[in-house]
């Protein structure tokens, strides 16, 4: 049904991209990523925070589902998306029958949750599980200017296994010292709870500061109630960036 | 029945749909009773790069007639809306805005860059 624009539509539609699957990794039996070389339509171009809408075939027609970019733009490519199996989630089951090899289409990127100039002001980086996709990409990036301002990372899971990337955030931290990184685990049903706790304790209550600025990623509505909180704790709204997954 | 008049920048010729809201959703993709809900459901493409979930602006559109007929926009969705080239007061995402009124007759402009195809050095 909506892989079928009428001829007249059809002008307007993005270029699309066949990618490969050049590697897979696993980051746990329930997370993967995917690392993706196009074969077709050239290079895409992105920013840190961008995402890609993969078509997949489902029940006879394509689907349209975006995957953030966890690779970093000066990566190239492969390009690497990650992803994990949740409940009645048909778009991560059909890719997670793929094997090294397998092509799939994509169009992008997309995406506004972007960080599209260099940050001036702390920043503050929040997320779970797997929505620390975008935010490792923004990170990297900032990371590589020498002069960027104080970073933290407050990163929360529901088991140690998804802290995805873990080892590899715990390096930049002992490297810059201006990178402060808090991982924590918390059992599925008190992880909002306890990153809104945490923020309103580190952000909202320690100090008067409100200059900081934001980018929370995550899934349902913890995201809103973080982005509520600092909001109406006096930071700016446009200081909070957020995406709700 | 609710009726939906969409124009198309890009020079399409105009679709009309009637469709009862109590039916939606129409297909999978975006709020059910949507505006992208209604259009997809009856064949009309209508870009929703993050699958409707309120991720992008791709569905942007403008709405010429019917406005308050539409489910009120969240603050997310006036968040990315924020972000959408060629922002008018009457601009909405169409995978949230919803149609409830069996009798509305909603009329909507389809822009031709409906973007968030940001890339750096240039993109649209």
């Amino acid at each position: 049904m909506t892989d079928q624009p009428s001829p007249a539509t059809a002008s307007r539609q993005r270029p699309v991209y066949t990618a490969r699957i050049e590697r897979i990794f696993d980051h746990a039996a329930d997370t993967r990523s995917l690392f993706l070389r196009i074969v077709e339509g050239g290079s895409i171009r992105f920013v840190p925070g961008q995402f890609i809408s993969i078509s997949i075939p489902l029940s006879g027609e394509t689907r349209i589902r975006p995957y953030t970019l966890a690779s970093s733009p000066e990566d190239g490519e492969p390009l690497e998306i990650c992803f994990n199996q949740v409940p009645g989630g048909q778009g991560v089951r059909w890719l997670f029958g793929r094997k090294v090899g397998d092509t799939l289409s994509f169009t992008g990127p997309f995406g506004t949750f972007t960080m599209e100039h260099r940050p001036t002001v702390e920043t503050v980086f929040i997320a779970e599980g797997t929505s620390i996709a975008p935010i490792r990409a923004m990170l990297r990036r900032v990371l590589a200017d020498s002069a960027h301002p104080a970073l933290s990372l407050l990163y929360a899971a529901d088991a140690p296994e998804h802290l995805l990337y873990r080892d590899e955030i715990e390096r930049w931290a002992r490297r810059d010292s201006r990178l402060s990184f808090d991982p924590i685990v918390v059992a599925p049903a008190d992880l909002h709870a306890r990153m809104l706790e945490e923020v309103e304790r580190r952000w909202v209550k320690a100090d008067a500061n409100r200059r900081r600025q934001f980018y929370v990623c995550g899934i349902g509505k913890g995201v809103v109630a973080i982005r509520n909180l600092l909001r109406g704790s006096g930071y700016e709204r446009r200081a909070v960036h957020y995406e709700q997954w | 029945m609710a009726k939906i008049r969409v124009i198309f920048e890009s020079g399409e010729p105009e679709r009309v749909i009637e469709f009862d809201p109590a039916k939606a959703p129409f297909q999978h993709d975006g709020q059910p009773g949507s505006v992208l809900d209604v259009l997809l459901g009856h064949h009309i493409r209508l870009e929703h790069a993050c699958g409707g979930n309120c991720a992008c602006t791709t569905c942007h559109v403008i709405v010429k007639q019917g406005f308050n007929k539409l489910s009120e926009a969240s603050e997310q969705e006036e968040d990315l809306l924020d972000r959408a080239p060629g922002l008018t007061p009457t601009s909405r995402l169409g995978c949230q805005a919803m149609i409830e009124d069996p009798n509305a007759e909603i009329a909507i402009f389809v822009p031709r860059y409906t973007i968030n195809q940001v890339s750096e050095g240039g993109g649209e």
